[in-house]
């Protein structure tokens, strides 16, 4: 980057000193911003909806009879539950989380073989929110939903347990479940930002 | 005699409330103004639009702690605050707001002094606004109010000179220094100070703006240099006297001094009977205060040697020529 040379004409010439037009080009900047609506979103009072795929809160989706058939071949391994979660217990998003204690997972055998998963803690105080654990999840449990007010009057409160991590799953599906699953709302949209794309699969 | 006394006192008591009151109140003002200049909303928690904003303001101040800095000249600490207030509010003692009227037989002029040397009272009690600034910022045993106090001091000293050579020009003109006379003059010849007077307007408004500290010569309180300038070391309600009487009751008394000079004082239109001089005083006084802060949220700063330079080798040379044109036409054209 050189240094760039001021003509004469990048100068006020004696005319413009005279009246002002500086100030006045100034004054009407101003006062358009002036007239302008505030861009001000007064958070408690309204809040913004994240897009869809925005990285809040973890959340697992439930069995609840929209799983792909895929899915439903492995029923007679794990004991599922209506309107529980559809966590397998791979252990693939521990494997590929790059915080080593933040997940804490654990399963039991069933007298009959099947598989139960016990429990699924998520210590959100060591998440960094890269969402490499919702990509590895093969059986599409692990989410991430719109959540993002997260702060606690305690560390216990920050460990999402089975429960609220169904919990928040539900809410989500309801809420967003409609949705396409993109971070732009529509095709067109998306034509706009980044051009026509064709999908190679 | 005693009628008189309370007639004035009362008239005191009026203008004290009022000009406090609506000082108080231009800090919303501004706030909002700037708010919405920047696409923000200002103040919108307390009261309707933010309203009460004022009042929450006034209870923080006056309740926290006040502290003293250490090695402070107490004296003259507690002494800077009342000389940075008395001359704001005692500038507004020589402004006259309308037309005498009579009440019972008796005349009541809504002016608190009407005095001859009504200009001449202005002059003197903006050049000592520049105490309250140099104890302040001496009192205070701080390096930034300080330097802050010599750069207020400075601007002051300078546009001080260039704002009496500029309201001599009109003096020319109206043949008095009689704030009421100066009125009287434009409404008999019917047309306002401004249209002879241009450059000298210009150059007024520029020594308001230095006058009261505001945007483009604001060097005294430079926040990104010096914190605030020389009220830092105060806290409370006298942190909050300061930027009152400099910032709002100052620009409200320059604008109106600026509507009796140059915009006819209470001269307009007859539209709401015998209001109407008051609506047309108040009109012009605060569509200036308003201009003010819209410059103050508009311009960036002036260097603080450039504040000085351009009063002394621009302002003044400016005002002596407009000066010496304005007697030369009067004594050729014959005044009046």
């Amino acid at each position: 980057m050189g240094v760039r040379k001021l003509s004469r004409k990048d100068y006020l010439n004696a005319l413009e000193a005279i009246f002002f037009i500086d100030f006045l080009k100034g004054l009407s900047v101003t006062l358009r911003n002036l007239l302008r609506r505030p861009i001000t979103t007064e958070y408690p009072k309204e809040k913004l909806t994240p897009p869809k795929r925005f990285r809040g809160a973890h959340g697992h989706f439930v069995w609840d009879g929209t799983e792909p058939d895929s899915l439903k071949a492995i029923e007679k391994f794990m004991s599922f539950e209506k309107g529980k979660s559809r966590c397998v217990a791979c252990y693939m998003c521990q494997t590929a989380c790059p915080m080593p204690t933040l997940f804490r997972i654990e399963a039991v055998q069933l007298p009959d073989g099947r598989k139960k998963v016990t429990r699924f803690d998520m210590n959100l105080l060591n998440c960094l929110f890269c969402g490499l654990c919702v990509d590895a999840c093969p059986v599409g449990c692990l989410t991430m939903t719109d959540l993002f007010e997260l702060a606690g009057y305690s560390r216990r409160e920050e460990v999402l347990n089975m429960e609220r991590l169904e919990a928040f799953g539900i809410d989500f599906k309801r809420r967003r479940g409609d949705e396409p699953d993109r971070i732009w709302p529509d095709d067109s949209e998306r034509e706009k930002l980044w051009g026509k794309i064709e999908w190679s699969g | 005699m005693w009628v008189d006394l309370l007639i004035t006192l009362g008239k005191i008591v009026v203008l004290l409330g009022v000009a406090l009151g609506v000082g108080a109140y231009l800090t919303w003002f501004e706030r909002k103004l700037a708010g919405h200049i920047q696409a923000r909303l200002g103040p919108t928690v307390v009261g309707p639009f933010g309203l009460l904003q004022p009042l929450a303001d006034g209870i923080k101040l006056l309740t926290k702690e006040s502290i003293i800095p250490r090695g402070a000249d107490v004296p003259v600490y507690y002494l800077a605050v009342v000389l940075a207030l008395a001359p704001a509010i005692l500038l507004f003692a020589v402004i006259p707001f309308g037309p005498g009227f009579e009440v019972f037989g008796r005349e009541i002029k809504p002016i608190i002094a009407d005095v001859n040397i009504g200009l001449l009272l202005i002059f003197a009690m903006g050049s000592l606004l520049v105490y309250g600034t140099i104890f302040s910022g001496w009192a205070s045993n701080s390096k930034y109010a300080f330097i802050g106090s010599l750069r207020k001091a400075a601007v002051i000293i300078a546009y001080e000179v260039v704002l009496g050579f500029t309201v001599l020009g009109v003096v020319l003109l109206a043949g008095t220094l009689s704030t009421v006379g100066i009125v009287q003059a434009q409404i008999e010849r019917g047309v306002w100070f401004v249209f002879y007077q241009p450059v000298a307007f210009i150059l007024y408004l520029f020594c308001m703006l230095a006058e009261s500290g505001r945007v483009p010569f604001d060097i005294q309180e430079a926040e990104a240099e010096l914190v605030t300038g020389y009220h830092v070391e105060y806290g409370g309600m006298r942190f909050g006297a300061f930027p009152l009487a400099e910032w709002y009751l100052n620009v409200m008394a320059l604008s109106a001094i600026a509507v009796v000079i140059f915009f006819g004082g209470w001269s307009g239109p007859n539209i709401l009977g015998p209001l109407s001089p008051y609506f047309w005083f108040l009109a012009k006084m605060f569509g200036l205060v308003f201009f003010v802060l819209w410059l103050h949220w508009t311009l960036p700063r002036f260097q603080a040697k450039d504040v000085t330079e351009i009063a002394w080798k621009i302002m003044l040379p400016l005002a002596l020529a407009n000066l010496v044109i304005t007697a030369v036409v009067v004594y050729l054209v014959g005044g009046e």
